[in-house]
């Protein structure tokens, strides 16, 4: 096995050793405590093992420091997904020339309007009540330059993605969500596997089952699978595992094979499979609407939360519209919703069909599938999150402590604190912990969401130290 | 957010936060109880929650500097005390001087730590250069640095502290704000919160940036104030940076963390008051970021994970507020630490908790008791290495 950050070398990484030892991970907050005079040594030691990556070397920041991009502009799109989009091409339509900031590299052209790979760090209102200065966002521009944007306009079309799961081995090599697949398809025109396990039930499974199908030998429902699915199923040959619990992932160096256990009747089926697909749960990107403030509503049928908008995607902050998946629209009603606030922004009255939104109110579908899962035995490492290296166990063990909370565990564990800033376990460990404290996800409470959205390099952020002062902001 | 569960206790602690922790600690080791401490928030969500976890020993008055020798000695204690590992790490602390002027006021810090048998070190350009690896040419002619100087975790100390004064009897109530207490004759005998009132004769206010609003809310004036500070964490990388770095000048500091993140913040002015809320300011990011690309331009490809911000509880002479307030029987401060809270808290909770007690502490009211913001004549002093 390669591991990037292996020790001596990437091929014979001696540290692969710790987790032998340590089957339930390292305890960093009671463990290493005594004996006392040890305690520096013990420093060494982590210290040799702390951090992703040498620090940089002398020439490593040279190309990243150079003049900050100034951007002042009436209307701002965030995301060139199919919303963003459409409200560029209203925009345009009506003779505008709006700025559309797209975090992926080389997102297709849009004709008229200017399109800018950039990330964002900060993303600030207008102060109220003099809306001056406007809306003001910090980040920076591929590869690294930094970036300030001054809107009187924002709107925010960042779309959505999926979701993690909580099982045995899911760090494994093969586990991989269906955005993660789709793109490893198209970048080297087919997915890295052959007999792949999808875990969905509704339409994202559906459409990772349409475009993967051939690859695809099963499809495992945390539910009931609805016929539609069924009918794609059957298409491309692949079996059906409804309401069936994914235990985990077998094989050493990759997925070899998928325990699934019947939520029915309890029996474990082990699928030969070489990937394991999630495409069971899709999430709104809603970090800006955090960021700026806007009212945002718990939406139990998907766990998360979604800005609260009106017709035309206006939020409770003015100038600040959300649309598309973010806003929570489905697939099919993001187009719409993106030329809908499009009319909206340029004072055209076009008529539209009501927007198409996901399934939102009612029971979540995953909040009975981990309960179900918590009741099974477990062994080894279940991780929460991936980026920190969370265990189950550890949450469970600062729970039972009497530490109470999505903040309060955060800090406790370090969950939701990694390179995603939390995007991948914090829906999950919220779900859980409204299991093991016996109260609702909304009680539980969220963590705060900080700047940056994105990891922003030092060099890009410091560029922006220009004369003219930033606004404080709020 | 369950309220107090008793209608009477000896002492109420405003501010579960490690000064207010620590205090009860020492009240629940002697034996005083029943203890209560409040919260208005969950546990480590003020500063005790968002500080940079350092704990310095050098300071320009003396008084100061054994408060912090004490503290260090807690902390190196605190696992075999506690059961948590805080991962207190001796990497020491350097205060760059950018020219010879601020040299020359570290040098009379220097002095002082001297005097008091800690053995700090003037460093030249190249002795700052050694500890400070890819420090910008010309970015500092020397400094000073104090080898048992350290960093540690805020969290796990909150934890510590936590369980272990509940498992002494005393009772934690979170999420219940302290809104005012009652008086009779010029005394302390309840507390009023948003959950109900206690009968309780003493009081202490360790509510940190919260201090300020509690005490006036009183009938207290006290010239506390709330600052909003910032700080930001990268994302980890091997570690290379052994002390924590610190240049008053401009109140820029950053340390290198067990984990390997670089923390740090950097003083940009805020308007004063816990109204502000905690929130992150456009200026903060550009400004921390500049100046440490600056200090050290190879980190300039180094990612910002995350910012966010607290209060600090600054008093206008930069010493804490520590004893019972002579206009009212029966209230104790335990506030004013400035962003030193962590630095001072196991030494100056242990003189709270004695001045609970009845007992004299060493502590010289001249410098530490509130009676100094209104006692005319009294002659003005200060602690000046603030930041940091």
């Amino acid at each position: 096995m390669v591991a990037d950050h292996g020790w001596p070398s990437r091929r014979l990484d001696l540290l692969a050793g710790f987790d032998l030892i340590f089957r339930h991970g390292i305890d960093t907050l009671h463990g290493f405590r005594r004996p006392a005079f040890a305690t520096p040594f013990y420093q060494r030691v982590i210290r040799r093992l702390a951090g992703y990556g040498a620090p940089p070397s002398a020439t490593a920041s040279v190309g990243l420091t150079g003049p900050p991009t100034l951007l002042d502009v009436d209307t701002v799109i965030v995301g060139a997904g199919r919303s963003g989009r459409a409200v560029a091409g209203a925009l345009v339509a009506a003779g505008l020339h709006p700025l559309v900031v797209e975090r992926r590299l080389q997102p297709p052209p849009i004709p008229g309007a200017d399109l800018l790979t950039a990330t964002t760090a900060t993303f600030l209102p207008p102060r109220v009540p003099t809306g001056d200065p406007p809306f003001e966002i910090l980040g920076s521009v591929e590869p690294g330059r930094g970036l300030r944007i001054r809107a009187r306009r924002v709107v925010v079309a960042t779309g959505s993605y999926d979701g993690g799961l909580l099982f045995e081995s899911s760090d494994r090599p093969g586990v991989v969500t269906a955005d993660g697949a789709l793109a490893m398809r198209d970048g080297r025109g087919q997915p890295p596997f052959r007999r792949a396990v999808v875990f969905g039930s509704g339409d994202r499974a559906k459409a990772a089952l349409e475009q993967l199908g051939d690859h695809v030998v099963a499809v495992a429902s945390p539910t009931e699978v609805p016929p539609d699915l069924v009918a794609e199923a059957n298409r491309h040959g692949a079996l059906l595992y409804p309401r069936s619990l994914i235990l985990g992932v077998g094989g050493r160096r990759r997925v070899r094979s998928v325990t699934l256990r019947s939520r029915g009747d309890g029996t474990t089926t082990e699928v030969d499979a070489d990937a394991l697909v999630l495409a069971h749960r899709r999430l709104p990107n809603s970090q800006l609407f955090f960021q700026a403030g806007a009212r945002v509503a718990w939406r139990a049928g998907t766990g998360a939360y979604y800005p609260i908008v009106g017709d035309d995607g206006t939020t409770s902050v003015p100038g600040l519209w959300a649309v598309g998946s973010a806003a929570g629209a489905t697939t099919s009603g993001s187009i719409g919703s993106g030329e809908r606030t499009g009319a909206s922004l340029t004072g055209g009255s076009v008529p539209l069909a009501p927007i198409e939104r996901i399934r939102s109110e009612g029971p979540n579908d995953m909040e009975g599938y981990y309960r179900d899962l918590l009741r099974e035995s477990r062994t080894g490492r279940w991780i929460v999150c991936p980026c920190e290296d969370v265990l189950l166990g550890e949450v469970e063990h600062a729970s039972r402590s009497g530490y109470r909370g999505m903040e309060v565990i955060k800090r406790y564990t370090g969950v939701g604190t990694g390179l995603c800033q939390g995007r991948y376990c914090v829906p999950d460990t919220l779900l859980l912990l409204a299991l093991l404290e016996q109260r609702t996800p909304t009680e539980v409470g969220y963590l705060t969401q900080r700047p940056p959205v994105h990891p922003t390099p030092l060099a890009a952020l410091a560029a922006l130290n220009v004369s003219e002062p930033i606004s404080e902001g709020p | 957010m369950t309220g107090p569960q008793r209608t009477e206790y000896a002492v109420a602690v405003v501010g579960a936060g490690v000064v207010g922790l620590y205090t009860a600690y020492h009240l629940a080791q002697a034996g005083v109880g029943p203890v209560l401490v409040l919260d208005r928030g969950f546990l480590s969500s003020g500063a005790s929650g968002r500080n940079g976890g350092g704990v310095r020993q050098q300071w320009e008055t003396r008084a100061t500097v054994r408060l912090a020798r004490e503290s260090v000695a807690a902390y190196r204690r605190f696992g075999r005390d506690f059961g948590y590992n805080i991962w207190f790490r001796q990497g020491g602390y350097v205060f760059l001087a950018e020219n010879e002027v601020a040299l020359g006021r570290l040098r009379i810090v220097h002095q002082t730590v001297r005097s008091e048998g800690l053995g700090s070190r003037i460093l030249d350009e190249a002795g700052v250069t050694r500890l400070v690896p890819g420090l910008a040419a010309g970015a500092a002619v020397g400094g000073t640095y104090l080898r048992t100087d350290g960093t540690l975790y805020p969290f796990p100390a909150i934890w510590g502290l936590y369980e272990a004064v509940r498992a002494r009897g005393v009772e934690v109530a979170l999420g219940v704000e302290a809104v005012g207490v009652e008086q009779e004759a010029g005394r302390v005998v309840g507390l009023v919160t948003r959950s109900g009132s206690v009968r309780v004769p003493k009081v202490v206010n360790a509510a940190g940036g919260w201090s300020g609003d509690l005490s006036r809310s009183v009938g207290l004036e006290v010239p506390n104030r709330a600052t909003r500070h910032e700080i930001l964490a990268t994302e980890p990388i091997k570690p290379f940076l052994d002390p924590m770095v610190v240049r008053p000048s401009d109140g820029l500091y950053f340390s290198q963390t067990m984990r390997g993140e670089i923390v740090g913040g950097l003083t940009v002015p805020h308007e004063p008051g816990t109204a502000q809320g905690m929130g992150s300011s456009a200026a903060f990011l550009p400004r921390m970021a500049a100046a440490l690309t600056r200090l050290i331009p190879r980190l300039g490809g180094l990612g910002v994970l995350r910012a966010w911000s607290g209060f600090y509880d600054d008093t206008p002479d930069g010493f804490p507020v520590i004893g019972e307030d002579p206009r009212l029987t029966g209230f104790y401060h335990a506030n004013g630490f400035g962003g030193h809270g962590f630095m001072l808290a196991p030494a100056s909770s242990r003189r709270v908790a004695q001045s609970v007690m009845g007992e004299k502490t060493d502590l010289d009211p001249g410098l530490f008791g509130v009676g100094r913001f209104f006692t005319p004549g009294e002659a003005p002093r200060a602690e000046r290495l603030q930041l940091g």
